[in-house]
């Protein structure tokens, strides 16, 4: 019910337009890259369909994965920062397993409409 | 949302010329990017068809850096595409009736789907997406060298399998000699590397479609419309060593198996190795009779060993022979007098034997022939210049020649495979080939 609501102001281009320049900050403000992380090593994995996703990550995505947490626990157990040479640069914050988790959302999705389909016969 | 889409309406009345049985001027018809489309329309008044879609890229097209890739190829049938997820594909099946089934051989993978003819548009679309559209996903990879390993190593349990794949080693070396199967030691390890050998293999040189109870012209038709007119007739860059019968032997060491397995093969040409099998004789024809007239049953069946004529047509090569099975202290007896008969029996064989393998051999063609998959294997045979030995005309004309083809074929030297106790079993250079 929300949903389509939600995609339709975000694809608004009026409200991208007055977005667009605040996204950065906000970013920035939100603290994660200074930790070394990506945006998507910050989603929530303890459902089942982002479990699959990970799942599906090929090796050298899971190996930065696994190591980008642990120094970001290692920073945040020493309230430290990275210096900022070595803070995420936006073009390394990209969506690498979002796709993924849309993949198998969609999967999910397909399997419930076969589940729970009716037939009609055909006159 | 996820009604099947509206059938085309294939079952209406088709084209004026149709054909009702495989023969050699069974109509191939050739598509804008030169795809090769065979069909029967075979009897009007059955509900059933099937579509296949062959890719003329199986095992004897591997080389050392690919080996098994055929094996995974065929695996990766009817997985996820760009289109519809494998869950979709086989959920779609299910809803329409249909039957699909993936088959490699030594030349070609063939994906078949058999279905009822209303369905037979959606499923040419389904068969255009595995050759153009598969993923070949990292994570079905999975699942697909599982289900590999398992049919490797079910077929290396088998003895009989083992034996064949081995025949094939020892008369072919590379090219046609590849093991059908995938080794453990195989460098196939992603599903990228399937993908590689997928994108040489899908050329639309080495693509048929073929189908029964639908008519050609139609079935090319569908076959432009769906994603495999996307191709470009690009050169292929597949290629297998043309088939040369090396000849040699070939001992597989196995204590724990109670019975050993030896088998004699003898090259041929493609289309006489049918008769030539039929000429060595084995199954009764009549029931309950454990001997039969053919001198090598009949001697198998005094003497209580097994013996299993078999034989293969290639393109370019034939091969012909028999695997005698026995508890291994009976293996070399049992060896030694079949291979006496073949030379004495077999090689010179009367008129009435002859004639009797001749029409065995009919007999046989005919019954393949009018069953769906022999219909299949023949009309792939006719479209990708596989031609030899799938027609009945073909099988007629090697029984023509049948008796001076027994001199020549039987006197030969054969290649030996055993599989069992090898101390037991006598090498081939002392049977008197």
């Amino acid at each position: 019910m929300l949903e389509p609501i939600a995609r339709a102001v975000q694809n608004n281009g009026v409200f991208r337009a007055i977005c667009r320049p605040l996204a950065n900050t906000w970013v920035n403000l939100s603290g994660y890259r200074r930790l070394g992380l990506r945006y998507d090593d910050l989603l929530r994995e303890e459902t089942p369909i982002i479990q699959e996703a990970i799942a599906r990550l090929n090796r050298d995505e899971t190996d930065g994965r696994v190591y980008r947490h642990k120094r970001a626990f290692q920073l945040s157990l020493s309230h430290q920062e990275l210096p900022s040479s070595q803070w995420t640069k936006p073009q390394d914050d990209y969506k690498y397993l979002q796709p993924l988790i849309e993949e198998v959302r969609l999967e999910q999705e397909e399997r419930d409409a076969f589940n729970s389909m009716t037939t009609t016969v055909r006159k | 949302m996820f009604h099947a889409k509206p059938l085309g309406k294939l079952a209406a009345p088709l084209s004026a010329r149709a054909y009702a049985s495989v023969s050699g001027s069974a109509p191939v018809i050739s598509t804008a990017n030169s795809i090769k489309v065979a069909a029967l329309s075979g009897a009007t008044d059955s509900p059933l068809a099937s579509v296949s879609l062959v890719i003329n890229a199986g095992s004897r097209y591997e080389t050392g850096e690919n080996a098994g890739a055929a094996h995974f190829l065929k695996a990766f049938g009817f997985r996820n595409t760009q289109t519809r997820t494998s869950f979709r594909t086989i959920r779609e099946a299910e809803l329409n009736g249909a039957t699909l089934t993936a088959e490699a051989t030594r030349e070609n993978i063939t994906f078949t789907v058999q279905c009822f003819k209303e369905a037979v548009p959606y499923f040419v679309e389904v068969l255009g997406d595995i050759a153009v559209a598969t993923k070949f996903t990292e994570h079905e990879f999975k699942d697909v060298a599982r289900l590999v390993a398992f049919e490797s190593l079910g077929a290396r349990s088998d003895s009989s399998a083992r034996v064949l794949d081995g025949v094939h080693q020892a008369a072919f070396r590379g090219g046609l000699g590849n093991s059908l199967y995938a080794l453990e030691s195989s460098p196939i390890t992603s599903g990228d590397a399937v993908r590689r050998y997928a994108e040489t293999a899908v050329a639309p040189g080495r693509l048929a479609v073929v189908a029964t109870g639908v008519d050609a012209q139609e079935l090319a038709n569908l076959v432009s419309s769906s994603r495999l007119a996307s191709l470009t007739s690009s050169a292929s860059t597949l290629s297998s060593p043309s088939a040369t019968f090396t000849g040699g032997v070939q001992q597989i060491y196995e204590s724990a198996a109670p019975i050993s397995h030896y088998a004699l093969a003898f090259a041929s040409g493609s289309a006489s190795a049918k008769p030539l099998a039929a000429l060595l004789g084995a199954q009764s024809r009549v029931k309950w009779s454990t001997t039969g007239v053919a001198p090598l049953s009949k001697l198998a069946a005094t003497e209580g060993f097994g013996i299993s004529p078999f034989s293969f047509s290639y393109s370019d090569a034939g091969l012909v022979g028999l695997v005698v099975s026995a508890p291994r202290s009976q293996i070399k007896g049992a060896v030694e007098k079949i291979a006496g008969a073949i030379q004495r029996d077999i090689a010179s064989a009367g008129a009435e034997a002859v004639q009797r393998a001749a029409a065995a051999a009919r007999v046989d063609m005919a019954e393949s022939l009018a069953t769906q998959q022999g219909q299949i294997r023949a009309l792939t045979g006719l479209a990708l210049g596989q031609k030899s030995g799938v027609t009945l005309e073909s099988v007629d004309d090697a029984a023509a020649k049948l008796s001076a083809e027994a001199a020549k074929v039987f006197k030969s030297k054969p290649v030996a495979v055993s599989v069992g106790l090898s101390q037991d079993t006598p090498y081939v250079d002392t049977l008197g080939f």
